[in-house]
């Protein structure tokens, strides 16, 4: 069975800048996996390829086996592929029913719609609770929250979270996993972008790290944690 | 924040002090000599200061305002600092609008104050009056505004509403007719005029302080169908008013012409945020086309066709112009696309000038443009007799355009609350993100384009009859600033907004014909002003309510929101659909 998506050889450039180059990597239905790699390594970029804001250069981009590195934005959305960008970009002066709506534009079952938004508002208690509130006034682990929820709210089969921790505290963040692990067990297969690498890591079925545009090392995510290599780089250790 | 630096007791009696003033103030001569262009209004002037309690006009104004006041300060009333302070603006607007006119006319502060041993301080005594009721709101710190409840008996409510749309009838009326026409037989209606807006200012204020103004809202938000319909009665009352002469029917029909216009405008700026410096072409291309479908003698088509058909055809050529200007926006963003904007409204004035297909008549315009019929053949331009009341000539022009306004917010609000109002504004907020939920961002923006255009296009049709000449000199660059001044003014985004915006850009430079040379200057003040208090707009539309002045709706300092940062370089970025 192939993978539900498969990037392979993928390079994308802004201009004469070379951003990703010859990435390949691929998630298989139902897991987590994770991108790790340094400032500037090209983990957005790869990501706004995948859903379609940017177009490559070279290499190809697999949904369920379909190639869509040449569908618009809203074809990908519309595919199945949903993406939490990184910062969130929430729409700060709409409140967070708004948000979520517009994360369903793609849809039109008005009942469907209904039916996740409430299951938005379970999963994080405190949007249902806020929800005629503008997602500016929110704090950064509930923006968020209300990032991952919109997201959500396409009813994607692929979820593309852009470092989902940046700036929240440990135990904001330990949420935000936990999070992350209860969709993966409620069917949704997750591609994640984490600078926060061990905790990434430790719950990913399996990990890829890029360097300089590149894919370096892949494996298993317990096994890349056991790597040398990657502890010295992005664990700061030996 | 506020500051105390006086004590309760001084702040009180300091506000009394101050009312009392005002009321002294209306009852004092105001000028020490006849003024070269004439006595100054309601016989202010002491040689004819005889009846110091007969007021009128801007004196009975101001008396009005220092009883309020006196009533207020003395009285404990909801509010009462912030009911105070309005007043004394107001207070304070009066008597310095006359002071600094009086004394430009008059050649010195001899005509304001004491020569030849008599004396007349009557403005100086309603600017220190003014200045008296603000200190003496300086003891304590202002109040919350007081909420009212708004889940009474319905009838209740309705009949609030009905008398508050009343009140806004009258006051529409008097705003209109305050100072007169002005001319060589009346040469102070500009300053009597704003005399009458810092009398209504300083009464709006109290009320608002009061929260009446929040309450109205509330309710007519409440009972959006039933204000609807009171508004529009309210609009079709206008002429049976003070404000029902031939004149004012025209200076209110070109308002609504320009209010129609503004409402198009704010889907382009206000929905979708896309900048727009050439949107009055829009409303030159329905313009002459109607022109020129008109069997007027001096187009060159000599078409004559029926008006609703002029009106289609008018808004589907102003809407492909639309697109075809929008299309450009899936390429330039910000300042790249204002630009591109300007660029074309520039293009078509010049085309315009130079008569370009013998379409435009150029430096001669098209004029003798036959006036609209009513069905039984009454030109639109007759005076008629409605319910017994005779209505000046030009009333029918402002029925219609009534109706055009109706039916261009109704669009509006349909636009605004759909799937495509929805990406609209999703757009403005943050394009990228925007795009990345899955809106067709370029698409969008064209059919903002097109909409905008399509009503700028209906207004001009309408435009063209009723003023019966079209030349390219009403469609300039200037045109296009103050439309979306007008916009920007009433609130982004938000209808009233708009009709407020578009009825003051174009009732000041009417009313301030007075001051000829500096009409501009008082023009831009004015909009400095009012930009530096009330940065979200006059009638701010929800969405944006809040976020200029810092503070959500439940007062709530506004957090960062993300997605304003510096555009970056995108050459790789996928166009827009
Ligand atoms: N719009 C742009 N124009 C030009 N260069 C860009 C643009 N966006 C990113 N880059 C460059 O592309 C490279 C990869 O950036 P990218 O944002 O994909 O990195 P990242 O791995 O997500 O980094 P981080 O962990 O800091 O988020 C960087 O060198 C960056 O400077
Ligand atoms: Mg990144």
């Amino acid at each position: 069975m192939s993978p539900l998506l498969e990037v392979r050889n993928l390079s994308v450039a802004y201009g004469a800048i070379e951003a990703v180059r010859d990435v390949s990597f691929s998630v298989e239905e139902g897991q987590v996996v994770s991108l790790i790699g340094a400032n500037g390594a090209g983990k957005t970029t790869t990501l706004r390829t995948i859903s379609g804001l940017l177009r490559p250069t070279r290499g190809d981009i697999l949904f369920r086996g379909e190639p869509i590195h040449r569908k618009a934005a809203h074809e990908i959305l519309a595919s199945g592929i949903a993406h939490s960008p990184e910062g969130r970009r929430l729409f700060g002066r709409m409140t967070v029913e708004e948000n979520l709506q517009l994360g369903a534009y793609v849809r039109d079952d008005a009942a469907g719609i209904e039916a996740d938004m409430r299951r938005v508002y379970e999963l994080f208690p405190v949007l249902g609770e806020r929800r005629h509130n503008k997602a500016g006034l929110f704090s950064g682990g509930e923006q968020q929250m209300l990032a991952i929820g919109r997201a959500m709210m396409s009813k994607p089969k692929l979820l593309m979270l852009d470092e989902p921790s940046m700036g929240l505290s440990p135990i904001m963040t330990q949420r935000i996993f936990d999070t992350i692990k209860e969709l993966q067990s409620q069917g949704t297969t997750i591609l994640l972008v984490e600078q926060n690498a061990l905790a990434a890591l430790a719950l990913s079925d399996r990990g890829y790290v890029i360097d300089l545009g590149s894919t370096t090392l892949e494996g298993p995510g317990t096994d890349l944690l056991a790597d040398q290599r990657v502890r010295a780089a992005y664990l700061g250790e030996g | 924040m506020t500051k105390t630096f006086l004590s309760p007791p001084i702040a009180r009696i300091l506000g009394i002090a101050g009312a009392v003033l005002a009321i002294v103030a209306a009852m004092l001569p105001w000028t020490t000599f006849v003024l070269n262009k004439g006595a100054w209004p309601d016989k202010a002037t002491l040689q004819f200061f005889d009846a110091p309690f007969a007021l009128t006009g801007f004196r009975w104004e101001l008396f009005l305002v220092g009883i309020v006041a006196l009533v207020c300060s003395v009285v404990k009333v909801p509010a009462q600092r912030r009911v105070l302070r309005g007043l004394g603006f107001g207070v304070a607007a009066i008597g310095l609008v006359n002071f600094l006119f009086i004394t430009a006319e008059g050649g010195g502060l001899g005509a304001v104050t004491a020569a030849d041993g008599a004396s007349a301080f009557g403005s100086v005594a309603a600017l220190v009056a003014g200045g008296l009721l603000i200190l003496g709101t300086f003891g304590q710190p202002l109040e919350e505004i007081p909420r009212w409840k708004t889940n009474l008996p319905t009838p209740v409510e309705y009949l609030g509403l009905l008398v508050s749309f009343a009140v806004l009838l009258y006051v529409v009326s008097l705003t209109l007719t305050a100072g007169g026409q002005g001319g060589a037989a009346n040469p102070y209606s500009g300053p009597m005029f704003l005399s009458f807006l810092g009398f209504g200012g300083g009464l709006m204020a109290a009320a608002a302080g009061l929260g009446i103004l929040r309450w109205i809202s509330k309710l007519s938000e409440k009972h959006r169908a039933f204000s609807i319909i009171v508004l529009l009665l309210c609009a079709f009352l206008l002429p049976f008013t003070n404000a029902g002469t031939e004149y004012w029917m025209t200076v209110a029909a070109n308002i609504g012409v320009y209010a129609a216009t503004a409402i198009g405008l704010n889907i382009v700026v206000g929905l979708a945020g896309l900048l727009d410096l050439g949107y009055v072409a829009f409303l030159g291309i329905g313009a002459f086309v109607a022109a020129n479908l008109s069997g007027a003698a001096a187009s060159s088509l000599g078409i004559h066709l029926p008006f609703y058909l002029v009106v289609i055809i008018s808004a589907a050529i102003a809407g492909i112009f639309g697109a075809v200007v929008g299309s450009p926006t899936l390429r330039v963003r910000g300042d790249y696309l204002a630009i591109v904007t300007l660029a074309f409204g520039e293009i078509f004035q010049i085309a315009a000038r130079n008569n370009i297909g013998g379409l435009t008549g150029g430096s001669n315009s098209i004029p003798n443009i036959p006036p609209l019929q009513w069905f039984d053949g009454t030109a639109y331009n007759e005076s008629i007799t409605l319910f017994g009341t005779p209505l000046p000539s030009g009333v029918l022009y402002y029925f219609l355009i009534v109706v055009l306004i109706a039916a261009v917010m109704a669009v509006f609000a349909n636009l605004k609350n759909s799937r495509m109002g929805r990406a609209w504004i999703a757009i403005r907020e943050d394009e990228d993100a925007a795009r990345a939920m899955g809106i067709k961002t370029g698409k969008a923006k064209i059919l903002a384009f097109l909409c905008g255009a399509v009503l700028a296009g209906i207004a001009g049709a309408v435009f063209a009859h009723k003023t019966s000449t079209v030349g390219y000199e009403s469609f300039l660059f200037m045109e296009s600033v103050t439309l979306l001044a007008a916009v920007i003014l009433g609130g982004m985004g938000s209808i009233p907004g708009a009709v407020l915006g578009a009825s003051l850009l174009f009732v000041l430079p009417e009313k301030l014909r007075a001051f000829s040379d500096y009409r501009l200057l008082i023009f831009g003040l004015a909009l400095i002003l009012i930009m530096r208090f009330r940065p979200q707009g006059l009638i701010p539309d929800r969405h944006r309510r809040a976020e200029l002045a810092g503070e959500d709706a439940e007062g709530h300092t506004l957090a960062e929101t993300p997605g304003d940062e510096p555009e970056q370089p995108r050459p790789q970025e996928v166009p827009a659909r």
